[in-house]
């Protein structure tokens, strides 16, 4: 049996005990160091084992509180965005209409229905691109520049939504932004632009749950409607149009019937 | 005991007839704030930028100095173009401040501080109405974005004493 005693110093005073413990008398040896620091403090292995618990309990403890603080959609704490007044698109040149092909999610956000996250959470009901989609429409509809497929559109709009939702603030108001880029395409040439826009809104903050609901969905709304407004109305999307807008090519007249020569 | 009670009376209805006065008519058509620009060296996010320019713009409804507050980049209607103005600016100097020195110092030393240089044009002939440079502070245990909120608030405040001085201002 190898040795792990210390070679010097207190090794040279110890002594060895002998003694016989338990029923089957096995003999015990004990190495008793009078003067070593070794023998100073002996390992409580049941003291350990207390503290072990406790430490597992509080995790659990902790993770059961984190699940139950992770906020899920209820009717209650569930807001519908829509645009509360249709936007007036700009006039162009000639009556043009738009389709809106593709709304695509580029915001990244694992969670793109989840608005607000502390005091239970606050969810929109719909996806941000349905939103999305169905504000851009209801605009385009009510100034007639809505057109019904692709192949009667003059121009298809394709969108990448960036932020939908709350941005981080100052922390004494609640900052909603919405920000996308439309992907203008005119289906006869095939050329594209593209045309960002962006809607910001501040609103004060709320101390009741239901103030602060009331406060993140008009503030959604409002950034929401200063987004397609900032869109619809922008020079940026009249400066698109106005780049790939090719008159409509002139029809063929029909072939001209050669006189009938009279005899 | 009458004479009193007819002084009360007059007086609460002294108090309560400016409530019922009409806003002020707004003495522009439009206002268009521009996101502001940040000079090199500004070590600020862009989403500050986003900040202030939000900061501003519900600033200048709340003033009701103007008829819309328009976003950036939209279309305004050619007559109504002498009525609009413009705002535009850039961030000039932006230090972050020293929490160390605000803890023990105190007495604002260590606040962060914001340099913004204004222009407030007329849409029509780009004249410029006033061209104010705010200086804001705040203590560094605070979020930056107070800055701009405290910023956007003087901007409004330096365009109403402008457009006071100057009258109607159109």
């Amino acid at each position: 049996m190898g040795c792990r005693l210390p070679r010097s110093g207190p090794l040279g005073s110890f002594a060895l005990e002998r003694g016989f413990g338990g029923d089957c008398g096995v003999a015990l040896l004990r190495v008793v160091f009078t003067q070593s620091p070794m023998t100073e403090a002996r390992l409580n292995f049941r003291r350990t084992s207390y503290v072990c618990r406790w430490l597992l309990a509080l995790s659990t403890t902790a993770c059961l509180k984190a699940m139950a603080d992770e906020p899920k959609p209820k009717p209650e704490n569930t807001v519908h965005v829509e645009v509360s007044e249709a936007v007036k698109p700009q006039t162009f040149a000639r009556g043009l209409k738009f389709f809106v092909a593709d709304v695509t999610d580029r915001s990244g956000n694992a969670q793109p229905m989840l608005v607000y996250r502390p005091r239970g959470g606050i969810f929109l009901d719909r996806a941000p691109t349905e939103i999305m989609r169905e504000g851009l429409t209801t605009c385009l509809k009510s100034a007639d520049a809505l057109a019904a497929d692709r192949e009667s559109a003059d121009f298809v709009l394709t969108i990448y939504l960036f932020r939908f939702g709350l941005s981080d603030s100052s922390g004494m108001d609640f900052f909603g932004k919405v920000e996308f880029a439309a992907v203008v395409k005119n289906p006869r040439t095939g050329k594209s632009q593209q045309v960002s826009a962006s809607g910001t809104s501040i609103a004060g903050v709320a101390v009741l749950k239901k103030n602060i609901q009331k406060n993140v969905l008009e503030n959604i709304n409002k950034a929401f409607g200063d987004a397609l407004r900032n869109f619809l109305r922008g020079e940026k999307l009249r400066d698109a149009v106005g780049t790939l807008d090719v008159p409509a090519e002139p029809k063929a007249p029909p072939a001209a019937e050669k006189p009938v020569m009279q005899k | 005991m009458r004479k009193i009670r007819m002084a009360i009376l007059v007086a609460a209805f002294g108090l309560v007839l400016p409530g019922f006065a009409k806003d002020p008519e707004p003495q522009f058509k439009s206002v268009e704030a521009k996101h502001f620009t940040k000079s090199e060296g500004v070590e600020l996010s862009p989403e500050f930028t986003d900040y202030l320019y939000a900061e501003l713009r519900a600033e200048l409804t709340k003033a009701k100095l103007f008829g819309q507050v328009i976003g950036e980049g939209e279309v305004v209607d050619a007559a109504d173009a002498p009525a609009s103005i413009v705002i535009e600016g850039g961030i000039t100097e932006y230090k972050k401040g020293s929490a160390v020195k605000d803890a023990l110092i105190g007495f604002t030393a260590g606040w962060r501080s914001l340099k913004v240089e204004t222009t407030i044009k007329r849409r029509s002939d780009q004249k410029v109405i006033v061209s104010p440079q705010i200086h804001v502070r705040a203590s560094p245990r605070w979020k930056d974005k107070v800055l701009a909120k405290e910023a956007a608030q003087q901007i409004v405040k330096e365009i109403k004493k402008a457009l006071k001085d100057s009258g109607t201002g159109t």
